[in-house]
């Protein structure tokens, strides 16, 4: 524990070291919402709303899971095999993009009720809707951080991360953007848990999976 | 390198007969085996409503039955809606027309315990045939006290079914039931063979050191993603015909595309990668990844979720009640014929890959490598069907057409798959006979399928 959580303040550091990291994802998201709402002019309905939350936010996750790691250089990549557990290591890279993912998720969700409101959402299910978006990114960064890291090795970016990736979290997608509909609704939030749970099961599974896979892509060829 | 060449066993040989056999079987059976006989549709020509009640001509379309030699006699029956309580009603003035046709009248009350209606129809040899819900009390009031009398004494004398062996008939699905054989055993072997992948990745990774375990994953993969595609095919084909649009949002059906996605991606990946080392691991990590996804994703979660798709969501397949011992009979042989067939394929397109493999290797001795034109992974004919003709060919005989269309694009499928593989063969082991003897590897070359073991196999410690 103590290693992954030197590892993650590690990588935290070399985050903000350099400052367009992760600015660069914010005005993404940010013109990304905005783009929206130009096009929507205004108020959308609240079905389009749920959709548009839903895949920005996708949009954006797939961007901050799928930036060049200070790893990729080889030397780097080599000291760090000699040096730190595996284990330790994707552990620590998961929190990182999570904590990446909820910071965007929780920036769309404003931008969104900034610029196109918060269709019929208030009070306890606005928390909710939240609290979903933030679970969607718990889910999408335990899922995506594998994926990314294979295409990392493999040497292709994005567009690997993408194909390799969108197939997988459809299933995520589905349970956030039900729950997004129920709450949108007005379905009481104590009957939307089951959403919750399966995410939290998804996320949960998918964390388990790359943790157990990991050591393999870790290794020298 | 690994031998290719490796003679069949006489115990393999056998096994695949027997598949070939059940195969054959199974497709005679699915085409042969008559459907029972059944309710096409219940349609109310005439409806006279006064302060008595309402009387209501009825006319009834069978499929497979014998309304005129089987002395039919027509009730219908509700249940209460507070009670479930089951009121029964004989119908009157029955006036058959032909074999499928009859016409009667049902005289209700103002007050009934429910307004939807079940239509039974009995007769001798037939059995009795329904139609749930198939009539509906237009301008009737219901109401749990209502009542009617109900004709229990209808239900007291109703004559035995006397039917050859017979595949059950369901309303709506009618004689595409037969596609049970056809379009469900297509993902039996899909599985069977992404898990035959799993088991070769999951040695890839425990094992490592021989590049055959990943030439039988991807074998695998190539396979099942092929049953896979045929899968998508017939069922869209089968959904448009019974569920009225070729995809549906569905649950099930997501799943089945994502799977077929996940095992493209796999491929794709595989393409990407130039090392043999790294694109071995790679591949084989992210298709454990993705089978152990899909199971979860598949087989739990579709359950917990309403779906259209039978075997899902309180929507049973395999209960007594959905699945009855005529299919049964048909359909195990079937899927166990299927997925001989899928593992005889696999063998196939495992002893292409080793071909491929060596041909590789030896060139590279050779000094004379040179890019030979691959196959692509799955090539399938597009299906470009619109227009009402069709609609209506599809629709008629009890939507048999369904049947055949299925088992066409199976056929097709299956036909191209193996024109494609036995010419690549051939054309494989002639590249092979052709390569100068000097650079071909020796018998002795072949049997010694490297297994190296790993060296760095303790991954765990740092």
């Amino acid at each position: 524990m103590r290693h992954t959580l030197f590892l993650f303040r590690h990588m935290w550091r070399a985050e903000l070291k350099s400052k367009h990291g992760l600015a660069g994802l914010l005005l993404f998201a940010v013109a990304t919402v905005y783009a929206v709402y130009q096009v929507v002019q205004g108020r959308p309905d609240p079905e389009t709303w749920n959709a548009m939350a839903w895949v920005i936010l996708l949009f954006t996750a797939f961007n901050g899971v799928s930036r060049s790691l200070e790893e990729d250089r080889p030397e780097v990549l080599a000291y760090l095999r000699t040096t730190v557990h595996p284990i330790h290591y994707m552990v620590a890279r998961m929190m990182h993009h999570v904590a990446i993912l909820a910071g965007l998720a929780c920036a769309v969700a404003a931008f969104m009720g900034l610029l196109l409101g918060w269709a019929t959402l208030d009070g306890a299910r606005l928390a909710a809707f939240v609290g979903g978006m933030a679970l969607t990114a718990l889910a999408l960064g335990t899922t995506l951080t594998l994926l990314s890291l294979i295409a990392a090795r493999a040497g292709a970016g994005f567009g690997l991360t993408a194909i390799l990736g969108l197939p997988l979290i459809l299933p995520i997608v589905l349970v956030s953007t039900s729950l997004g509909d129920d709450l949108i609704h007005g379905v009481i939030v104590a009957d939307t848990a089951i959403h919750f749970a399966f995410l939290g099961v998804l996320a949960l599974g998918s964390g388990t999976l790359g943790v157990v896979l990991f050591p393999y892509l870790w290794r020298a060829s | 390198m690994i031998r290719h060449n490796e003679p069949t066993s006489l115990a393999v040989k056998a096994i695949r007969a027997f598949g070939l056999v059940l195969l054959a079987y199974a497709v005679a059976m699915t085409f042969l085996v008559p459907l029972g006989p059944g309710l096409d549709k219940v349609d109310v020509m005439r409806s006279q409503i006064t302060d008595e009640g309402g009387q209501y001509e009825l006319r009834i379309t069978g499929l497979g039955t014998h309304f005129s030699t089987s002395h039919p006699t027509v009730f219908i029956a509700a249940n209460n809606i507070l009670d479930g309580k089951q009121t029964v009603l004989a119908a009157t003035q029955i006036k058959v027309a032909d074999d499928t046709h009859l016409q009667c009248k049902v005289r209700l009350p103002k007050v009934v315990p429910a307004m939807s209606w079940s239509v039974y129809v009995n007769g001798a040899g037939d059995g009795t045939v329904s139609y749930a819900n198939g009539f509906y009390a237009t301008g009737l009031e219901a109401l749990p006290k209502s009542g009617l009398k109900d004709d229990r004494d209808v239900l007291s004398n109703l004559k035995e079914a006397d039917l050859p062996f017979h595949f059950p008939f369901q309303p709506n699905i009618m004689e595409s039931i037969r596609n049970l054989m056809l379009h469900v055993p297509m993902w039996f072997t899909m599985f069977l063979l992404m898990g035959i992948s799993f088991a070769q990745s999951l040695r890839v990774l425990r094992l490592g050191g021989n590049p055959d375990r990943d030439r039988r994953a991807v074998a695998a993969v190539k396979v099942g993603l092929w049953f896979g595609v045929l899968g998508l095919l017939t069922g869209s084909l089968w959904a448009r015909w019974t569920w009225g649009a070729w995809w549906v949002d569905d649950p099930q059906l997501n799943g089945a595309f994502v799977t077929v996605m996940v095992y493209a991606g796999y491929l794709v990946l595989r393409g990407s990668i130039q090392e043999p080392k790294l694109r071995e691991r790679l591949a084989a990590v992210y298709n454990l990844f993705g089978f152990l996804l899909l199971v979860v994703l598949l087989m739990v979660l579709p359950r917990f979720t309403e779906s259209l798709h039978p075997g899902k969501g309180g929507n049973p397949a395999f209960s007594s009640y959905d699945l009855d011992s005529a299919l049964r009979v048909v359909f195990y042989p079937a899927v166990i014929g299927w997925m001989i067939l899928g593992t005889w394929m696999y063998a196939v397109a495992l002893k292409v890959e080793r071909l491929q493999a060596n041909i590789h290797e030896a060139r590279m001795r050779q000094g004379t490598w040179r890019t030979q034109g691959m196959l692509p992974a799955f090539l399938l004919p597009a299906q470009a069907t619109q227009g009402g003709q069709l609609e209506a060919l599809f629709f008629a005989n009890g939507k048999m057409p369904v049947v055949l269309g299925v088992a066409i694009i199976i056929g097709a499928g299956l036909t191209v798959w193996w024109v494609l593989h036995l010419r690549r063969l051939r054309q494989l082991h002639s590249v092979w006979d052709a390569l100068p003897s000097s650079e071909r590897p020796s018998e002795a070359e072949l049997h010694a399928s490297a297994t190296t073991p790993l060296q760095d196999a303790d991954i765990t410690k740092p």
